[in-house]
């Protein structure tokens, strides 16, 4: 009985905690190259006073053990990789990968990040940057009098100069890839970093045959975020929660009880 | 003392253990390839040499204990991740698990990469293909419905999915892992690999809750009796009976 009031508790805590993440992807559902996460729970310890197949007698054995499970905990949050969709917004410079890819990033401490987020500008020097200024890699400067920039899905960025009839090549986007992008690590701005989970980064041209995507012109990629599944997900979390909370009422009923007996 | 006084409270104990049961399904409502757990009550004759005894002795003596708890066997609803390294199994099938204690088996299809490359759970522990451990190639892997891992065409191991005979008793580890008794595993036959899937819990929420307020409602009734052994007859022991005269 004691049991399951710290277990409805653990039940309820790891259902704070789905909600939590369900309110970080329903604040993002609208941020460009945002991809969503869950929380993945796993069961706690096992309480087993009779072991399952233990002998009964010398001849027979207990057909079910008696365990008695402590509750769940939240495991990790896996990132949804599932694609967003891809809205048109007419600026040359905006890229949307369709396919699995990152775009590289140089973030200020000289550390590779990676993102979906394909919003980028000319900084002074003309060099493309994303909107917290962290050059794409490898570096592509836009000339300064271009009229026309045009980027292939494979990746190839080629401005028109002026007086020019053809448009000469600039620089290749490149885009990488992850064996687990589920296990990259958020750290803001629309930023990953590999960690041991993910793997190594695999740096590919856009369009090929390895699945990273080709890149669109003028399009970005809408948050991945469920709008529905997020909402049935609250429900269900909500709703978990208060079946939680009514084992804990049980429980306190029942020890209640007890106490009366004593009268 | 009244054998009922006993009786009543061992159904006592055996419901509040009930209720432990039920709290750890309905707290594990959300946990992918986790099995729901059912109580199993049983009576035992307070004296196995009751045998012999009268049949409304034998009623008297014989006491609801909660003996066991079995897994639920079931299929759980799949839900669609998009991750190439979420797989659910569509059948009764498990995921053999290396563990630090043996090996192990788990529904919960969550699983990642090592900095070594080789798949492992979200605990850390490495899934055994045919032959051992699996490592992937880097880039985009393939699963096929019978566990084949494929890259860019190229093969790369295939999961061993095993199951157990009907009966089987599976002991529950944490981790949502499994043990089973040694050499009662055989290769699955009936299940397929949904790639870029969990399998959710199997735990019954309509049900859980029927069990919740069945345990509540007979703890109170066997309150309710242990009160009036307490009180009622007690009194009429000790008090009402001396005054008959």
């Amino acid at each position: 009985m004691f049991h399951a009031l710290y277990t409805a508790a653990s039940g309820m805590t790891a259902q704070q905690i789905n909600l939590d993440n369900i309110a970080n992807n329903l604040a993002n559902a609208s941020t460009s190259g945002f991809q969503s996460r869950r929380v993945q729970f796993s069961d706690l310890l096992y309480q087993s006073e009779i072991m399952p197949g233990a002998a009964a007698t010398q001849q027979t054995t207990v057909a079910a053990g008696l365990q008695i499970g402590l509750g769940t905990r939240p495991g990790n949050t896996e990132i949804i990789q599932t694609q967003g969709d891809l809205s048109s917004t007419g600026n040359p410079l905006d890229f949307a990968i369709q396919g699995s890819g990152f775009f590289q990033v140089m973030l200020p401490n000289s550390q590779i990040g990676y993102t979906r987020a394909g919003s980028f500008q000319p900084n002074q020097q003309g060099i493309l940057v994303t909107a917290n200024g962290d050059q794409l890699q490898p570096a592509i400067t836009i000339p300064a009098n271009a009229t026309n920039i045009t980027v292939g899905s494979d990746g190839t960025v080629s401005a028109t100069l002026p007086g020019q009839t053809n448009a000469s090549t600039v620089g290749t986007i490149q885009l990488a890839m992850f064996a687990n992008p589920g296990g990259l690590n958020s750290v803001g701005n629309n930023i990953y970093l590999p960690t041991l989970a993910s793997g190594d980064a695999v740096v590919g041209t856009p369009g090929g045959s390895d699945g990273s995507g080709s890149i669109q012109q003028g399009m970005l990629e809408q948050a991945n975020v469920n709008i529905v599944d997020e909402f049935v997900n609250m429900i269900l979390a909500q709703r978990s929660y208060e079946s939680n909370s009514r084992v804990v009422k049980a429980a306190d009923e029942m020890l209640q009880g007890l106490n009366q007996l004593a009268q | 003392m009244d054998s009922g006084y006993y009786a009543a409270c061992t159904a006592l104990v055996s419901r509040t253990e009930a209720l432990d049961t039920i709290a750890n399904n309905l707290a594990n409502a959300s946990t992918v390839g986790y099995r729901a757990q059912h109580n199993v009550f049983s009576s035992v004759l307070q004296d196995a040499s009751n045998a012999s005894q009268s049949p409304i002795n034998q009623a008297m003596n014989s006491f609801g204990i909660l003996s066991g708890t079995t897994l639920d066997q079931s299929q759980g609803a799949l839900q669609k991740t998009g991750n190439n390294l979420d797989l659910a199994i569509q059948g009764s099938a498990y995921f053999v698990v290396q563990t630090p204690n043996g090996e192990m088996y788990t529904r919960n299809g969550g699983f990642q990469l090592s900095s070594k490359g080789q798949l492992i759970t979200g605990a850390g522990d490495p899934v055994l293909g045919a032959s051992g451990p699996i490592t992937l190639p880097p880039g985009e892997v393939s699963i096929s419905a019978d566990g084949t891992i494929s890259s860019q065409g190229a093969v790369a191991g295939k999961l061993k999915l095993v199951q157990f005979p009907p009966g089987t008793n599976l002991t529950s580890s944490g981790e949502t892992y499994y043990a089973a008794p040694p050499k009662t595993e055989i290769p699955a036959t009936d299940s397929t690999i949904k790639q870029g899937m969990l399998e959710s819990s199997n735990v019954n929420p309509v049900a859980s809750m029927v069990e919740l307020i069945t345990a509540q409602r007979s703890a109170e009734m066997m309150q309710r009796a242990l009160t009036m052994f307490n009180s009622e007859m007690d009194k009429t022991a000790t008090q009402d009976l001396p005054k008959v005269s």
